[in-house]
């Protein structure tokens, strides 16, 4: 119990001044323009209140603990819940630990790592920084849960009153809640939306120096990125701001709005009520923001589909840059941890890989982009990796000590005619191998040949494709090129317009600590090489058109002839 | 109502365009309501209900004559000229258009066939020993303290199940949508039609232990014998049945067949 109690009050005594973050405390030091006052830089409260503020905690620390240590104080919490103390030992309990302290069985295996309700910290709120959530921002959780972490919505499985029983159990973790009332902050309306608007949000943003976490691209490869960790010294990613479907808050720009004026506390990421009342920016300002920060993620989610379309082309794009791949809209790849064999890994950088394809009739180019936060191996990135081997080494094998090069897979069956059987999706397997494009950011290299299952790989005598790969902020884009046919079919295999062939991802950020297992996978997906589209398609509807249109004129001008007599006749 | 538009009402020809539609929106409901009519359905729908129309409108003399009577205007009669100009028009022009829609070429996925429980191996080796499936049950239901069972279970799948069968237990995890096909849910009625020894083959041998027609090549289920004891493996049986509140089905009187 002192423990709890200390943790509690560490809570409490940074509370008093809470401060957003070192990173950005010192961010906030180095604004040049000296709009934000000298006080800014020590968090929410003038520096004058400061020295009055240990002897206080010293205080609170002695009276808190002096009511805790007596053993009235567990029982009741027990009795007055029992129903929200079985539910939450049923389904929460597991991940959020038996006393809530985000310790269960599964957190090791996840980071984000479970809310941990003893410090009463709440990153998704709508009161004041350093404030406690309210009931209603954690019902609003519960019921919807988190996106971008494993926490689901529960109001399919819980009803009503037993959500409620459960947000009642949770409170009793921390004695912050006992007797408190947060509030929420009052949030103006939006003003209205204009392009200049987005463009004046991207000022402030800048002005606010988000890059330095979320990067220049909002990729979340700012230069302090792998430096961020949470509360409980865990490592953190800076969100991606191309991904809002990630976004832990939700993404319409009310509730990316609302994190900016609350903070996300417990993590890195500040509160800019401040900056509003210091003058340093207007509220209308940190809607565009908000505005902006929407405006670098599609509308809506993207959704994996099937089959990627490999359009004809008179001329294939020189590289991962040419212009010409703007007009080839990308298909969305999902990709996860790789937790099916042993390495198994639970922390993937690498979300996504989306793909463009092209083909001339003679050759085939992919074009792969995905966001990764550094091109490894990066120095900068070595204490991250560090943090990572604490977080994540209870795997199966400890996560590797050197970073690893960044590396993308993408794989076909050796062979495939029409029977539907293929290759294990997963690198395929001895008895049915596949063939692998193995793209390295180590000497940018791109090796062919085949695999029998993930990191067991024998490259080909010669290979038949060429590449060029860019990073830029952010974001890796490698075009690869290769002949329908190769030379050597035995190896590889051809592809062939108007057939779908199956192909699957795999992608890996070394300084996150992947390597050839450890990494993120995709399923089985299909590329369908267009055939060039045989002259019926355009003769057959026109044909269509001058037949219906003659039958048309022929039978409308029979009625008038038809008419024209009857009317002869009658006059 | 406006005379006007009773006048309408009461005309054959507004009549037969009203029960088309009305049969039209007929199928659109049942379509928004519950699956997806195929069109080919549709289209026969549509037909049949034409028919009836056309049968309708010719039955009695009169009617059909009142019925073609504004065609016959709009083809012949000069003040009708924009529209049976844009009729001749737009008309064609949808000709074309669905003509169009028929033989563009169309983009496919490869066929992938699979069924979902496909029949079970009469024995398996689980690391090394030989396990009869048809007879097989669930040894810890008859020792130990189903309690303990239970919550070593859950340790176990919060552990390993988690990303993909989710916290609700419905196949929907946080690493699902990563994986064609999507896991297995255990909150319908999936579980409840398997015998517990078929649950244990499926976990202890994972997709690539799946017959050919269950696309063992796409699964991304592991084979859990390389990570989990057999006590293991049955401890994580009991959790899924206790949290759904489901029972397993199991061997009945009289029953000797196995279940696939």
């Amino acid at each position: 119990m002192t423990d709890r109690v200390r943790a509690g009050l560490r809570t409490s005594c940074e509370r008093g001044r809470w401060v957003p973050e070192r990173a950005l405390v010192r961010q906030w030091r180095e604004l040049d323009d000296g709009a934000a006052p000298a006080h800014y830089s020590a968090g929410r409260d003038p520096p004058a209140r400061e020295p009055d503020l240990r002897p206080l905690c010293i205080l609170a620390f002695v009276v808190v603990f002096g009511v805790l240590a007596v053993p009235v104080a567990p029982a009741q919490e027990g009795a007055a819940n029992a129903r929200g103390k079985e539910l939450y030992d049923k389904w929460c309990a597991e991940c959020h630990g038996e006393t809530g302290a985000g310790d269960g069985a599964a957190a090791t295996h996840m980071l984000p790592r479970p809310r941990d309700f003893t410090r009463a910290v709440f990153q998704i709120r709508t009161t004041a920084s350093g404030e406690l959530a309210t009931d209603d921002d954690l019902r609003r959780i519960i019921d919807e849960g988190m996106p971008g972490t494993a926490m689901p919505g529960w109001r399919g499985r819980l009803n009503a009153a037993d959500r409620d029983a459960v947000i009642a159990y949770l409170k009793t973790f921390s004695t912050f809640f006992e007797g408190a009332t947060p509030q929420p902050i009052t949030l103006g309306r939006a003003p209205r939306g204009t392009a200049e608007g987005i463009a004046e949000g991207r000022a402030v943003f800048e002005k606010l120096e988000c890059f330095k976490c979320h990067g220049e691209l909002g990729r979340g490869d700012g230069q302090s990125a792998p430096t961020l960790t949470d509360d409980w010294d865990q490592p953190i990613h800076a969100a991606d701001l191309s991904e809002s479907w990630n976004f832990n808050g939700g993404s319409t720009v009310q509730q990316i709005y609302t994190r900016l004026r609350t903070g996300l506390d417990g993590t890195p990421m500040p509160s800019f009520s401040d900056a509003i009342d210091a003058n340093v920016i207007t509220d209308e300002q940190l809607w565009r923001v908000a505005r902006y920060v929407r405006s670098l993620s599609p509308e809506e989610p993207p959704r994996p589909r099937d089959v990627i379309r490999a359009a004809v082309v008179a001329r294939l794009p020189a590289g991962p840059e040419d212009s010409a791949w703007a007009m080839v809209e990308p298909a969305y790849v999902p990709l996860v941890g790789q937790i099916v064999v042993k390495p198994r890994w639970f922390g993937p950088a690498v979300t996504a890989v989306w793909v463009q394809a092209l083909h001339d009739g003679q050759t085939l180019a992919l074009r792969l982009t995905w966001h990764d936060r550094s091109s490894s191996p990066d120095p900068a990135w070595d204490e991250w990796l560090g943090r990572m081997r604490d977080a994540m080494s209870d795997g199966d094998a400890p996560v590797a000590a050197e970073q690893g090069p960044d590396r993308l897979h993408v794989q076909f069956p050796v062979r495939w005619s029409d029977d539907v059987e293929r290759p294990y999706f997963l690198g395929g397997s001895a008895r049915r191998p596949v063939s692998l494009w193995r793209w390295s950011s180590d000497g940018d290299m791109l090796q062919e040949g085949t695999s029998t299952g993930l990191g067991r790989f024998t490259p080909a005598a010669a290979g038949n494709a060429t590449h060029s790969a860019r990073y830029d902020r952010g974001e890796w884009a490698l075009q690869v090129s290769r002949p329908l046919v190769p030379a050597d079919s035995a190896a590889a295999i051809p592809f062939m317009p108007g057939r779908a062939i199956p192909i699957a991802f795999f992608a890996a950020d070394g300084s996150n600590g992947e390597d050839d297992v450890r990494g993120a996978v995709s399923a089985w997906y299909a590329v369908y090489l267009d055939v060039p589209a045989p002259p019926r398609v355009y003769v057959a509807p026109v044909v269509a058109v001058l037949v219906s249109a003659g039958l048309g004129l022929l039978v409308v001008r029979e009625a008038q002839k038809q008419a024209g007599r009857l009317n002869r006749r009658e006059g | 109502m406006s005379r006007r538009l009773r006048e309408m009402l009461a005309h054959p020809f507004w009549q037969a365009a009203l029960i088309l539609l009305a049969a039209y929106l007929v199928m659109a409901a049942i379509g928004w309501a519950s699956a997806p009519v195929p069109k080919s359905v549709v289209v026969q729908y549509m037909l049949s209900a034409l028919a009836g129309v056309l049968i309708y409108v010719s039955d009695n003399e009169g009617r059909w004559r009142r019925f073609k009577e504004p065609i016959h205007r709009t083809m012949v009669e000069p003040d009708r000229r924009r529209l049976r100009g844009g009729l001749l028009v737009l008309v064609p022009v949808f000709v074309g258009w669905v003509t169009y829609q028929q033989v563009r070429p169309k983009v496919s996925a490869p066929a992938a066939l699979r069924s979902v429980h496909p029949a079970s191996p009469v024995q398996i080796t689980f690391r090394g020993k030989r396990m009869d499936l048809a007879t097989l049950e669930n040894p810890l239901r008859q020792s130990g303290d189903l309690q303990q069972h239970y919550a070593a279970g859950r340790r176990i799948y919060y552990q390993n199940c988690l990303p993909c069968h989710g916290d609700l237990l419905d196949g929907r995890g946080h690493y699902a949508q990563g994986f064609n096909p999507t896991p297995l849910p255990f909150d319908g009625s999936t579980i409840a039609q398997l015998r517990e020894s078929f649950v244990f083959w499926r976990i202890a041998k994972g997709g690539p232990g799946l017959p050919k027609e269950g696309t063992p090549w796409n699964s991304a289920m592991p084979v859990w014998e390389d990570f989990l004891t057999e006590d293991e493996i049955w401890q994580v049986i009991i959790f899924l049945y206790e949290q759904t509140g489901l029972q397993p089905r199991r061997l009945g009187a009289g029953e000797g067949e196995r279940h696939d």
